[in-house]
């Protein structure tokens, strides 16, 4: 069953769906088959999220088995390393440089079960360990250069198009952004998008 | 990939949930009444129809509960109009009782009951299986595996039922429902809704006693049709795999036999490929009647034949019934798991087991390999919203308990479920929509502690009024806590009937709360605003106090809900901030609180922060802080130390920011 799996994870409220609705979008608009399965169960705001996306003429199933996606795009860093173990052995890991500290942590914390914080580095650590080849992006600062901070998930996008070259048309996925952020705010998210094609290739 | 394309009318392809799918193939198919009460893994396809509402011509009710739902569409079906409702596995069980009858009478008009179950259990109850709704109701029932599936399903579905007369079931589940692929749009030859005179189509819809055994056999006889009519239906296929490739047909008597149906298949076929195992296949669509003659003939010659599907040996053991002189394998021979959700890996390692075909990757151990990177990680357990007043609510309760032994807390099924998880973990039960009443009244005869039964507004509307009423009636001595915010939370904030609009934004009447225990007779009723978590304490203290039925009904918006429309009328938000030359550390507004925006700075001086792009201004933080650190960024700008909740707070504010500049 050959094909591109990826995995897109995260915490709810981060736009998370949308992303995977314009990769989605984006294979139709290119005559591509895609499937994907999406997971948010009890997740409110704060809860992990994972969606799985599978495109390819011979692909079936809406899940990716463990060991073999070959990318997972994280828009918080945390979450790429809860997943890591659907990757396959030297897969991608391209993650938002952020971590979200979860409410139970800080109440550990605060209560002494735990002595710190994880921190951002050994996040990172424990991906390289594992030995995959890890891309950061700082979608943050660059949502914010866009003049659209809620965009994260849009230069996630944008970062995702580099490094699926020749899988999915750069022309289609534009197409698929457009369509799917408000009119409004249209202009912003392009310019997003165009910093994330370029953070993943610098 | 959204609403756009549900109501396309271009005829092309589109990406889709498979619940979106579910809706245009509904509309397509001119369907005229929905209703539904929403619960995951089905809420989409309410969601979708309320928005389709604005634009097509068609009855849409949010129901109170599932039994509702089922007889509004039986009601509209009986006057010949299309119609349709879907409900959460755990739903049916509600619905089940209008559900078994309406087997019996039938139904003029085509009609559609969807049911999504939830193997693993991802957010419900339980792991229940539906199909034996199908199997026991004598009603037949459809399972599709995809979405394109799903459509075909769908008007396939309205066809059948106004073929034969009958309710037709549709079962999913939580993977077929959020499962996203590429489907065709069909023309939308939609009619106009029109009354009917009823006088024209006039039937007795009645069964009791002679009248209901007579029914009975009118039921087995349609089923009996149905079975003859369903027994070559194109939803049931044939196919072959010859190790590479899924084809039409092809494959000897040497190969293995693998009977499956639903999102199952998906992993069976994917399965062989990784084993690169050639089989025959045949994949059911029609779960009941089932083929019978087709699986007869499949199992022709074969040796061995695997039935491979969720849950219960529900098509497993019919194999079993019918077959003689073949090896059939499945749950029964232990190769295959009645619990929990498949995936690729489970199927592969029950393949492998019974073919002896060995599995080219060890999953398990993989995945044991690379979690252990991974144990670094603290759990992200879902919480309550930034602004959420269950959570101020849950505060003041527990202060006003003291000692959680002290009490027997009913928890019920909402967002506030949440308080069983840790690390609070304050939930003595969880059962079903509306148990916390019925528990608590047994509780009450033989605990010596106080009994609370806590229990949302919508899930009250749902199935706790009986309840409410047994605790009166009985003279129980039981305290209940409403927590109500105006909406259906957990499931993407839907109206129901305690909020002022009903389906598709429209203006409705909201059925009060107060008036409602009142009028059943709870002798004592506390209103309390959930935010104003202080003076809350006394209060419920005093409902706790009462001997005999007592109720606090907490008024706050879901925060999802509230700040939404406060922003749309122009609002913005106004966080809080707290003031590091006063914060001692003491961290009251991190313990038992659990906000999504606090987190402390422990590599600098230990002290909380708010997070500005998470923190709403809700300001309840700030009262339980007891140096009086934590204030709202409104006194930055000349504004006063208090929430800002409302579009009038927000004008007040504005005005003097501008006096301050």
């Amino acid at each position: 069953m050959k094909g591109t799996n990826i995995i897109l994870c995260g915490i709810g409220g981060e736009g998370l769906v949308m992303l995977s609705n314009v990769i989605g979008e984006a294979c139709r608009l290119a005559g591509k088959n895609v499937i994907s399965g999406e997971m948010h169960g009890l997740a409110q705001r704060s809860g992990s999220v994972i969606v799985h996306m599978r495109i390819g003429e011979e692909v079936l199933s809406p899940l990716i088995p463990p060991g073999e996606a070959d990318m997972i795009v994280a828009l918080e860093a945390m979450e790429a390393l809860r997943y890591l173990y659907y990757l396959k052995p030297g897969g991608v890991v391209l993650t938002n440089k952020r971590l979200v500290h979860p409410p139970g942590e800080t109440h550990d914390l605060v209560t002494k079960k735990i002595d710190k914080y994880v921190e951002y580095d050994e996040v990172v650590e424990a991906i390289k360990e594992a030995g995959v080849e890890l891309q950061e992006v700082n979608a943050l600062s660059l949502a914010k250069k866009a003049g659209e901070v809620r965009a994260q998930n849009v230069v996630m996008v944008g970062a995702l198009c580099s490094a699926l070259e020749g899988v999915i048309p750069r022309d289609s996925i534009i197409q698929a952004v457009k369509g799917t952020v408000p009119e409004k705010a249209v202009e912003n998210n392009v310019e997003a998008f165009e910093l994330g094609v370029d953070a993943y290739r610098d | 990939m959204s609403f756009k394309d549900v109501i396309d009318e271009e005829e092309r392809e589109a990406y889709m949930l498979c619940n979106e799918a579910i809706v245009r193939a509904a509309l397509e198919a001119d369907v005229q009444l929905v209703s539904f009460y929403p619960g995951a893994p089905q809420t989409e396809i309410l969601d979708n129809f309320e928005r389709a509402s604005n634009k097509y011509d068609l009855r849409i009710e949010v129901a109170a509960n599932e039994k509702v739902a089922l007889e509004t569409v039986a009601g509209g079906a009986m006057l010949g109009k299309r119609s349709l409702t879907s409900m959460k596995s755990v739903g049916t069980n509600v619905a089940s009782d209008a559900l078994y009858t309406l087997a019996y009478t039938g139904l003029d008009g085509g009609c559609l009951c969807l049911i999504a179950d939830d193997p693993h259990a991802h957010s419900s109850q339980s792991e229940q299986d539906g199909r034996w709704f199908g199997l026991t109701a004598y009603l037949p029932m459809l399972e599709p595996s995809t979405p394109r599936e799903a459509m075909e399903m769908v008007k396939k579905g309205f066809e059948l039922s106004e073929e034969f007369g009958t309710l037709v079931l549709i079962r999913t589940t939580t993977r077929v429902n959020h499962q996203s692929g590429i489907v065709p749009l069909g023309p939308m030859d939609r009619t106009p809704f029109e009354k009917v005179s009823w006088k024209d189509m006039k039937r007795p819809y009645t069964s009791v006693g002679e009248l209901a055994r007579k029914g009975k056999k009118e039921m087995l006889e349609r089923m009996e049709k149905i079975r003859e009519k369903m027994a070559d239906s194109s939803l049931n296929r044939m196919e072959y795999f010859d190790g590479k490739k899924l084809m039409d047909e092809g494959g000897s008597e040497e190969e293995v036999g693998v009977i499956t149906a639903g999102v199952a298949h998906s992993y069976t076929v994917e399965a062989l490929s990784r084993l690169e195992l050639s089989a025959k296949i045949l994949k059911l669509g029609v779960i009941n009647p089932m083929p019978e003659e087709l699986i007869r003939k499949f199992c022709e010659g074969l040796d061995k034949v695997v039935v491979v599907e969720e849950l219960s040996p529900y098509i497993e053991d019919v194999v079993r019934r019918l077959v003689e002189d073949v090896d059939v394998y499945g749950k029964r021979t232990g190769h295959l798991s009645e619990a929990l959700e498949y995936d690729i890996p489970s199927v592969i390692q029950g393949l492998s087991e019974i073919t002896g075909v060995e599995a080219p990757f060890d999953y398990k151990e993989h995945c044991r390999k690379m979690k252990k990177y991974a144990e670094i990680l603290p759990q992200r357990l879902p919480v309550f919203c930034a602004g959420c007043p269950h959570r101020a609510t849950f505060w003041a309760l527990r202060r006003a308990v003291g000692d959680p032994d002290k009490v027997f807390f009913a928890n019920d099924i909402g967002c506030y479920s949440m308080m069983c998880l840790p690390p609070i973990q304050w939930s003595d039960t969880l059962l079903c929509m509306g148990a916390s009443m019925g528990v608590a009244a047994g509780v009450q005869y033989a605990a010596e502690e106080k009994t609370i039964a806590v229990i949302g507004d919508s899930t009250l509307f749902h199935a706790g009024l009986p309840g409410v009423v047994n605790l009166v009636h009985n003279e129980d001595d039981v305290t209940i806590f409403v927590l109500d915010n105006a909406v259906t939370a957990m499931t993407g904030q839907q109206s129901h009937p305690g909020n002022p609009k009903k389906a598709g934004g429209r203006e409705g009447k909201k059925v009060e709360i107060r008036p409602v225990l009142e009028g059943i007779g709870v002798e004592k009723i506390y209103d309390i605003s959930s935010y104003e978590v202080k003076d809350n304490v006394d209060i419920i203290k005093e409902a706790l106090a009462h001997q005999g039925v007592s109720a606090v009904i907490s008024h706050g918006e879901c925060a999802l809900y509230h700040f939404r429309n406060y922003r749309h009328a122009g609002g913005e938000l106004v966080p809080y901030f707290i003031d590091l030359n006063k914060c001692e550390s003491v961290h009251a507004c991190v313990l038992n609180f659990m906000c999504p925006a606090i987190s402390v700075m422990p590599e600098e001086d230990g002290k909380a922060r708010i997070h500005q792009d998470i923190c709403v201004g809700c300001g309840v933080c700030s009262k339980l802080c007891p140096k009086g650190a934590i204030k709202s960024t409104a006194t930055m700008y000349g504004g006063d130390d208090k929430p800002v909740l409302t579009v009038e707070d927000h004008e007040e504010y504005q005005e003097k920011k501008e006096a301050e500049k």
